[in-house]
């Protein structure tokens, strides 16, 4: 029976366009969640999605449609992130898809993601169902979104759905058009089994969870299986299908999605992207599975107590799990001792990768500074890969630096447009095109070093434009540029954790404002600290913190000597939460606030 | 019995009956040495001339006044009950009737200058050879709580000014809070800061008895119906904590750490250990004589910052 009656689809938008409210009105209709436990978003179920209002995480329901025919289908959807750090996240959902509700959010019109979004689908064979959402707004036009949609996307828009996931408008024509439109899923239930992992979680109870889309044979509870990448074999314990709880079932054929536990404990032996085939009768080949994503912004995470090093690789590899963009390797650090050198999609994914292992796992970490990846041609002619300051080789052995730099685009009223090409400019930006999408708007394009786009970029163009620029970026690979390494001592000593790479131009200034927050940051001592920023041997800033004088002096007598001892220790207790740079005691804050440097200076 | 110290608040509440009954019980009860130190702490507002009398005819030798400020608005601010007269009236009444007084002043209140607090320092350092100085804190749990106090680095030039004025008026700094001239130091205190023995009787009075601390409960009922021992709480250190107390307590005083003895006492182990620590600080905040460590003017005002090295 059941191929014919399934249909895969993806929810993509531009971020806050609606999608994951749309899911919501999607899940009541086809009864799938109990109208008692339906809360708004109801597939944001991260702590960190609902409290920032964004979906981070890709999401799959499985839901029951009788459609005006009266035929039972069976829809598999999937909620995407909308936000551009997540774009992979959106990418690998739609590999287990036929087809994509398209949102465009009716009063703002098609956005850079919008634009990203659709292409990825739309290379990737899917058949875009364009929805028109947020109709119920008064400032709605959806007949400009409409023709945004062809001109700049170029889809078929004249059959473009009007809803309002608010208002539960158009939901029953989204049903009808899911299951008229989006394919049936192709594949053979009876040739050998191919299942495509695009996701997985870890469970405290089983192990790997693996999401999976088979797309050829069946998986049957109990059926012996082998992970095509790392040869392993075992047995399948559990399959299911999302209710969007896990539910199991007894077997999932050609076409379906759902997950598999097979006491699986670690990520290398269950990887994203990996076909599952069968034990006894494995498939030829494996399915073409995701490229690796290269990171591009690196930072390093550093456990605030050193015996805590096991537990923060732990955490990170439970995390790396469900987020398989992050990447980490050991690195140490004079400052900070054992860590991991970590790489993400942007500062958004990276802090959002912060907050989960601190929240999700109850490791206490210190992050440093973030950075892209340089390239360095030595005098002798080789070149180096840098992923951090302290990889960076004396001053005197390099002939020339590279650095990564971006295509961006950026959508933006014509009334920012002078706004946002001076924000460009101030980023070392080069200009490259200018088109007008409708008279009011227009599309922007500068080639950009990424170091610059990654500190603050996002967050200006929102201030600058109140909101109402969205962009959008690719990679355009390396440049030369004229960078230098900046280093902080702090009492005489580099502290690595503070080392950071900028532009030649704006090393004074940078190391101005870290001098400056340090100064302001480090607790006095007993002793005179001097924290200085230097190129080379050249110092360039120092400042001073000066010497403690004077601290609490309360009699003792008697009882006072207990008391005072007690004091003593927790006051002690308090210093070894901070980290020990030769003689100084430098709170973790410091490390912390080291971020957000750049951004404070210009507000 | 080489120091006797009655305090714990106002023992001029009592009465003379009340008195003369209490060093009957003592009398009966202790035994004296040769050249006892006596003291009672007294408040300015309940002394009288009875009490001193008594005292004088008993082995009393110092008197220790609650005095904290000669400026009435301070005294109104901290609510105590006497103003600066009778606190002037009470160190006369002192020093008419032989006893060698001492008194107690604060400072880091709110709207005590340079000034006032020079102003208290002269007046106190004329009458007496002894003085303690304490800064306010705003403990919770105390009336003052919650209450803005001066801040470290405000009660910096307090404190400094102290120590410099008090050396010109020929005090020595013999411990963080307490100056003295002519060798008038309170014994009783420094056998505290030396880790000796001391039996604390009453109700909620602390004692040390070879390593064992201890406090009375509190409620006076309850600890005069108590059978056997009225403790209400104990500690006892374990020999490496025990030093480390024992020199955080010696280097509240002039006389510091002596190495050899400190070595005899604890071993060899600790006290390379806590030297060690020691060492790593500015040399400044120390004074290094004859086998001796101690803190220096400066290392005084540094205090909890040095200690913590050692617990
Ligand atoms: N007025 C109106 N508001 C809507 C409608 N649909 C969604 N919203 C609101 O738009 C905001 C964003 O909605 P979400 O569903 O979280 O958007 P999203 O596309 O899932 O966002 P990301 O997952 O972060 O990309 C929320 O405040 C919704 O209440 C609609 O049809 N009408
Ligand atoms: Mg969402």
């Amino acid at each position: 029976m059941k191929r014919e009656r399934i249909r895969n689809f993806c929810i993509i938008a531009h971020v806050d366009h609606g999608k994951s409210t749309l899911a919501d009105r999607l899940l009541e209709f086809t009864g799938t969640v109990d109208p008692r436990t339906m809360r708004a978003q109801y597939l944001d179920t991260l702590e960190l999605e609902r409290e920032r209002g964004i979906t981070i995480k890709s999401v799959p329901v499985r839901m029951n449609y009788r459609a005006y025919d009266g035929t039972e289908y069976i829809l598999n959807l999937i909620d995407t992130p909308g936000h551009v750090d997540f774009s992979y996240e959106v990418s690998r959902s739609l590999a287990a898809c036929e087809g994509a509700l398209l949102v465009v959010d009716a009063a703002q019109g098609v956005e850079a993601q919008t634009v990203a979004n659709a292409y990825m689908a739309a290379e990737q064979g899917l058949e875009l169902i364009p929805v028109v959402n947020k109709i119920d707004l008064p400032s709605a036009q959806p007949e400009e979104a409409k023709r945004e949609l062809e001109e700049v996307i170029g889809v078929d828009a004249h059959e473009a759905i009007l809803a309002s996931a608010k208002e539960g408008k158009g939901i029953d024509e989204i049903l009808e058009r899911i299951v008229r439109d989006i394919p049936v899923p192709q594949g053979d239930p009876e040739a050998p089994l191919q299942a495509l992992i695009f996701d997985s979680v870890y469970d405290n109870y089983r192990g790997v969870i693996c999401y999976i889309r088979v797309v050829n044979g069946r998986l049957k509870a109990g059926q012996s299986i082998r992970f095509m990448a790392t040869g392993r074999e075992c047995q399948a314990e559990e399959i299911g299908v999302f209710k969007p709880g896990m539910t199991p079932v007894n077997e999932l054929e050609a076409g379906e999605v759902g997950y598999l536990a097979a006491s699986i404990k670690t990520i290398h032996e269950a990887q994203v992207g990996d076909t599952v085939t069968d034990g006894v009768r494995p498939a030829g080949e494996a399915l073409p599975g995701y490229k690796k994503i290269k990171p591009v912004v690196f930072c390093g995470f550093y456990p605030v107590v050193n015996e805590d090093y096991p537990q923060l690789r732990d955490a990170l590899e439970k995390l790396q799990l469900n987020d398989s963009a992050i990447q980490f390797e050991p690195e140490t650090s004079s400052a900070l001792g054992f860590g991991f050198r970590c790489g993400f999609l942007g500062l958004l994914h990276m802090d959002i990768a912060r907050e989960r292992l601190m929240r999700e796992f109850n490791v206490e970490l210190v992050a440093t500074a973030p950075n892209v990846v340089y390239q360095i041609v030595r005098t002798d002619g080789e070149i180096l890969e840098a992923n951090r300051p302290s990889d960076f080789p004396d001053a005197g052995q390099i002939e020339e630096i590279r650095e990564p730099y971006i295509r961006l685009t950026v959508f933006v009223p014509s009334e920012f447009v002078g706004k946002v090409m001076q924000l460009c400019q101030d980023k070392r930006g080069i200009f490259h095109s200018m088109d007008y999408i409708t008279p009011e708007r227009l599309r922007l394009s500068y080639i950009l070093p990424l170091a610059e786009f990654i500190v603050d970029f996002h967050d200006k163009l929102k201030s600058t434009t109140r909101g109402y620029a969205s962009l959008d970026y690719e990679h355009v690979g390396f440049r030369a540029s004229e960078l230098v390494k900046v280093d902080v001592l702090v009492n005489q000593e580099p502290v690595d954790a503070f080392s950071f790479i900028c532009h030649k131009d704006a090393a004074y200034h940078m190391g101005q404002a870290v001098v400056r927050k340090l100064k302001e940051l480090i607790p006095r001592q007993l002793f005179e600290v001097p924290i200085q920023a230097a190129i080379g041997k050249k110092v360039i800033v120092r400042q001073n913190v000066k010497p403690l004088r004077k601290d609490v002096l309360a009699k003792c007598y008697g009882g006072d000597i207990t008391r005072k001892r007690k004091l003593l220790e927790k006051q002690k207790e308090g210093k070894k939460k901070m980290k020990q740079i030769g003689r100084v005691s430098i709170p973790q804050e410091a490390f912390l606030a080291y971020l957000n440097i750049g951004k404070e200076e210009e507000d | 019995m080489d120091t006797l110290y009655i305090g714990g608040g106002t023992p001029t509440f009592l009465n003379p009956a009340d008195w003369e009954s209490l060093i009957e019980i003592l009398e009966n009860g202790l035994s004296f040495s040769r050249g006892v130190e006596v003291s009672v702490e007294a408040n300015p507002d309940s002394l009288n001339a009875d009490h001193m009398r008594l005292w004088r005819s008993w082995r009393v030798k110092r008197v220790s006044l609650g005095i904290q400020s000669f400026s009435t608005e301070i005294l109104r601010w901290l609510g105590r009950p006497h103003d600066e007269k009778q606190a002037a009236e009470a160190l006369n009444h002192c020093a008419e009737n032989g006893f060698s007084s001492s008194g107690d002043l604060i400072f880091g209140i709110p709207g005590q200058d340079l000034r006032l607090w020079h102003n208290d320092l002269r007046i106190l350092s004329g009458y007496v050879n002894h003085l303690s100085i304490y800064q306010l804190t705003a403990e919770p749990g105390t009336p003052l709580a919650g209450e803005r106090v001066a801040s470290q680095s405000e009660a910096y030039p307090l404190y400094r000014f102290a120590q410099w004025y008090l050396g010109s008026r020929g005090f020595l700094q013999y411990e963080v809070a307490s100056f003295a001239r002519n060798e008038s130091w309170c014994r009783h205190n420094l056998s505290y800061w030396k880790q000796g023995n001391v039996l604390g009787l009453g109700p909620s009075a602390w004692g040390y008895l070879d390593g064992l601390r201890y406090r009375n409960v509190a409620p006076l009922m309850r600890y005069l119906r108590r059978e056997g021992l009225p403790w209400e709480w104990t500690e006892s250190l374990l020999q490496e904590d025990r030093a480390r107390e024992a020199a955080i307590l010696a280097l509240r005083t002039r006389w510091g750490i002596r190495w050899k003895t400190f070595r005899r006492r604890f071993g060899e182990d600790i006290s390379r250990e806590l030297g060690k620590a020691l060492s790593e600080l500015p040399p400044d905040l120390f004074v290094k004589r004859n086998g001796r460590i101690s803190l220096s003017g400066k290392g005084f005002r540094l205090g909890n910052s040095i200690w913590e090295r050692l617990v």
